[in-house]
């Protein structure tokens, strides 16, 4: 009894130790173990765009990154955590220089831009614009909307917020942008409009370039609109910062009710806006199938050395009600 | 598996048993030594570890900056050429070349999640199109293609710079990275620091505890020893047995104490039986001596038989009565009255008065027998009347006072008693004037030596040596018989002198 109390006394201090050391093991390994693991991919494709819209853009990197990780390929948002902001045709050239085994990039009319994509098909990597089109270039293929469809639906949006056929259509338009989808959309507005309403109809649609060039300008210029004597009865906003921009700017100048918004895309805030008929619709391409149909078409023109030349994303509309079900839903 | 841990324990703890108190020490010692010395490698491993891992921390940074170098030189080396086509910027060139195409071979090629991976895979993908730019400007150059070359080299200085952004951005990634592994290292430093005092404790316990256990396995049986020792010491060996745990030099020392602890009371016990075998011979021997006495006592006295004799003196006496012979009648009264004193006090003892009274009868008897020719006197002192004496030791003396002494003389025979008290003893002398003792004569009487000669001069039996044998035995050998004479026809005197008091019986 007593030699076995004296095994005890021995071996109790070493089973202390023996619990210490592996708690410590652990401990170490729990706190250790949070750098350096990762996944390998077996195709690294880049996604280009120009900055600005940000919510939108990440919603489609999310998709494409997500969709190209089922594949085993790697979409890196290329040039995002360098310390110099490049733009959009640098970060192509770049990409290219960097040997990446495809690039999506928002495509537009430029000459660069279409030398760009020219040379990376002759290097071998594959390109497929999204969004807006490069349609000089040998892009593989393009993964957007027709931006005459969203025009349409902008211009029937337009008809149900001036039930008796009159008032004033302000359309946003990028002055930086070069490539047509703005004057589609344009045209698709005033056609549905005139399909409704007869060509000589009295809703008078107009456009406002606002200056993009300069970073925060686009904020400035909505404003001045909101402060100039020529409030528009509808506000049409071609993108999602001009969205924001626009019903920020209606809430400080009281002008919800006077003004009504024709908003695009679905971000939070948008939705938000939507929900309290600060904006009264938003209109917008379907972030998520943007990104998967992205890599869909470089993983088939990899694979298989074809793919679609285009690939079209759904278009959709978001009314108050339907923005309030969304919020709920989360 | 339990009965094999029971298996090894049971072996342990046999050849600890078997180890000398040496080993012993010198194994505890060396335990936990080496305990220590391993949780210090531990704690050393350990440290060492986290300062290398430490070390390791900013290392990427130190490779980004070394590339950033390497790019610089391998930039400037070309624009010196381009400048200047000395074959030392072309040597400079090939070398920064080279060192740069090593630098960035070592980056990450895998597509990976890893945003820092794939810059380094993005940095080595540029780095190769502007090594093969500057290559391309440096060949157009000896072309003297002046055009292609400075076109490529603005192309190549375009590459530079941005891959120099790349480097910079992926630099501050991996230094904020790094940051926050240093801060993850540094908690588990501190951590570990934590873990490394509490197993330091916790060793420092169980070292403790070891020390305690085993030393206590050492000192008990000593402990056990010195306990028992000290138990002996005190005088108490009815102690158990100690148990011998060990063999080793108190393993011994134990054993040799319980043999001698067995030894001793082994020992003492056979004094004890010697000692009472011997006390119970002493007993026996002393009652067969007392025995001895008593049948020689009794044998004494038996030697005077004189039944018949007053049954037939009894008769006379009432004959003599009846015829009215009345000096007849006295006298056969007085032989009666001796004779009967010999019946009555054959196994007693008597008191003095009646001892002078059958003195008084036998002197009676012997003046008829001798026609007075006895002048026997008395000087008694009456307060000794009471005094007890064995029986029968004055009418010896007198009669041999008449038989050796007056018998024969041709003077006055006397005869004198004489009791009295001298100096808390009784004095009892019967002196005569007869025919007196030799020196010689007197010595053999009191060593007993004249016995056979009494018995064979047909005396009367009860002789000196008979009177002073049963005296010593009545009062344990403080009577003394004393015999004094002047020599031949001066008389002789016996005396006895026994201690005064009933009590000193």
């Amino acid at each position: 009894m007593k030699s076995k109390k004296t095994w005890i006394l021995i071996s109790l201090p070493l089973i202390a130790m023996a619990v210490l050391l592996i708690f410590y093991r652990s401990g170490s390994r729990r706190r250790g173990g949070e750098t350096g693991e990762y996944a390998t991919y077996s195709r690294h494709y880049a996604l280009i765009t120009d900055e600005g819209d940000e919510d939108f853009w990440n919603d489609v990197y999310e998709s494409a990154l997500e969709k190209g990780k089922e594949r085993g390929v790697y979409v890196e948002r290329f040039g995002k955590n360098l310390a110099v902001d490049y733009d959009r045709n640098d970060l192509l050239d770049m990409a290219i220089r960097a040997s990446v085994d495809g690039i999506i990039v928002e495509g537009d009319d430029e000459e660069e831009t279409v030398s760009l994509i020219d040379s990376a098909v002759e290097q071998g990597i594959p390109v497929v614009t999204v969004l807006n089109d490069c349609i000089e270039s040998r892009r593989q293929c393009f993964v957007g909307s027709n931006s005459y469809n969203i025009g349409q639906e902008y211009g029937r949006q337009i008809l149900q917020m001036l039930p008796e056929g009159e008032g004033t259509v302000m359309v946003l338009t990028d002055e930086s942008r070069t490539d047509s989808s703005q004057n589609l959309i344009l045209l698709a507005i005033r056609e549905t409009l005139a399909e409704t309403l007869g060509d000589d109809n009295a809703v008078s649609v107009e456009t406002r370039s606002i200056d993009g060039s300069r970073s925060f300008s686009a904020e400035e210029s909505i404003r001045d609109i909101f402060l100039g004597d020529d409030l528009p009865d509808v506000l049409v906003c071609v993108n999602a910062v001009y969205t924001r921009c626009a019903y920020t700017a209606a809430v400080d100048y009281n002008q919800v009710g006077n003004v009504q918004i024709l908003g695009y895309y679905n971000s939070d805030a948008t939705l938000d806006a939507v929900s309290k008929n600060i904006v009264q619709a938003t209109v917008g391409l379907d972030s998520a199938q943007l990104g998967e149909l992205c890599v869909d078409a470089l993983d088939e023109y990899v694979e298989t050395g074809y793919t679609n030349g285009y690939m079209a994303v759904d278009i959709y509309v978001i009314t108050p009600e339907e923005a309030e079900e969304l919020m709920k839903e989360g | 598996m339990k009965a094999k841990s029971q298996y090894s324990r049971n072996r342990f703890l046999r050849r600890w048993k078997n180890m000398s108190l040496q080993q012993k020490l010198t194994g505890i010692f060396l335990l936990t030594s080496f305990i220590i010395l391993a949780v210090n490698l531990y704690t050393y491993a350990v440290v060492n570890g986290m300062t290398g891992r430490v070390e390791e921390v900013y290392a990427s940074n130190v490779r980004m900056n070394e590339l950033s170098t390497a790019l610089d030189r391998v930039q400037e080396s070309t624009e010196d050429y381009l400048n200047t086509r000395s074959s030392e910027s072309m040597e400079e060139y090939y070398r920064s070349e080279q060192d740069f195409r090593e630098k960035i071979d070592m980056l990450n090629t895998e597509i990976t999640d890893n945003e820092m991976l794939l810059a380094e895979k993005n940095i080595r993908g540029l780095s190769e199109d502007y090594l093969s730019l500057a290559a391309d400007s440096i060949q157009a150059k000896r072309g003297r293609n002046v055009e292609r070359y400075s076109e490529l080299f603005d192309e190549a200085t375009v590459l530079y710079e941005e891959i120099h952004t790349y480097i910079y951005s992926l630099n501050n990634e991996q230094f904020k990275d790094n940051s926050e592994t240093y801060q993850i290292l540094m908690d588990s430093l501190n951590y570990t620091e934590l873990v490394t005092v509490a197993v330091l404790l916790v060793v420092f316990l169980g070292n403790i505890s070891l020390i305690v256990v085993s030393t206590r396995m050492v000192t008990q049986p000593l402990h056990r020893l010195a306990e028992s020792a000290d138990e002996v010491a005190r005088g108490n060996f009815e102690i158990e047995k100690i148990p011998v745990q060990s063999m080793d030099e108190v393993g011994v020392v134990t054993g040799a104490f319980n043999q001698m602890v067995e030894s001793i009371r082994d020992y003492i016990e056979q004094l004890r039986e010697t000692m009472e075998r011997e006390n119970q011979l002493k007993e026996r021997e002393l009652m067969m001596q007392s025995h001895l006495k008593d049948a020689q006592l009794k044998y004494l006295q038996a030697q005077i038989n004189p039944h018949f004799l007053f049954n037939t003196l009894n008769a006379g006496a009432q004959l003599a009565m009846m015829e009215d012979a009345d000096r007849t009648g006295e006298f056969l009264e007085n032989v009666a009255g001796f004779f009967r004193y010999n019946v009555r006090k054959h196994d007693q003892d008597a008191s003095l008065e009646e001892e002078i009274h059958l003195v008084d009868n036998y002197v009676y008897i012997l003046n008829v027998r001798f026609a007075g020719e006895i002048h026997f006197t008395k000087d008694v002192d009456e307060s000794l009347m009471d005094v007890r004496v064995p029986s029968m030791i004055l009418q010896p003396l007198v009669e041999n006072a008449v038989n050796y002494g007056i018998r024969g003389i041709d003077w006055e025979g006397r005869i004198e008693l004489s009791v009295c008290r001298r100096e808390k003893q009784i004095s009892i002398s019967i002196w005569d004037n007869g025919a007196g003792m030799e020196q010689e004569r007197i010595r053999q009487v009191l060593a007993g030596e004249a016995r056979e000669d009494e018995r064979a001069s047909g005396s009367n039996g009860v002789g000196i040596w008979n009177v002073m044998e049963r005296l010593k035995l009545y009062f344990h050998g403080r009577a003394v018989l004393t015999i004094w004479s002047e020599g031949k026809n001066r008389g002789t005197e016996v005396q006895i002198l026994i201690p005064d008091g009933q009590e000193d019986k």
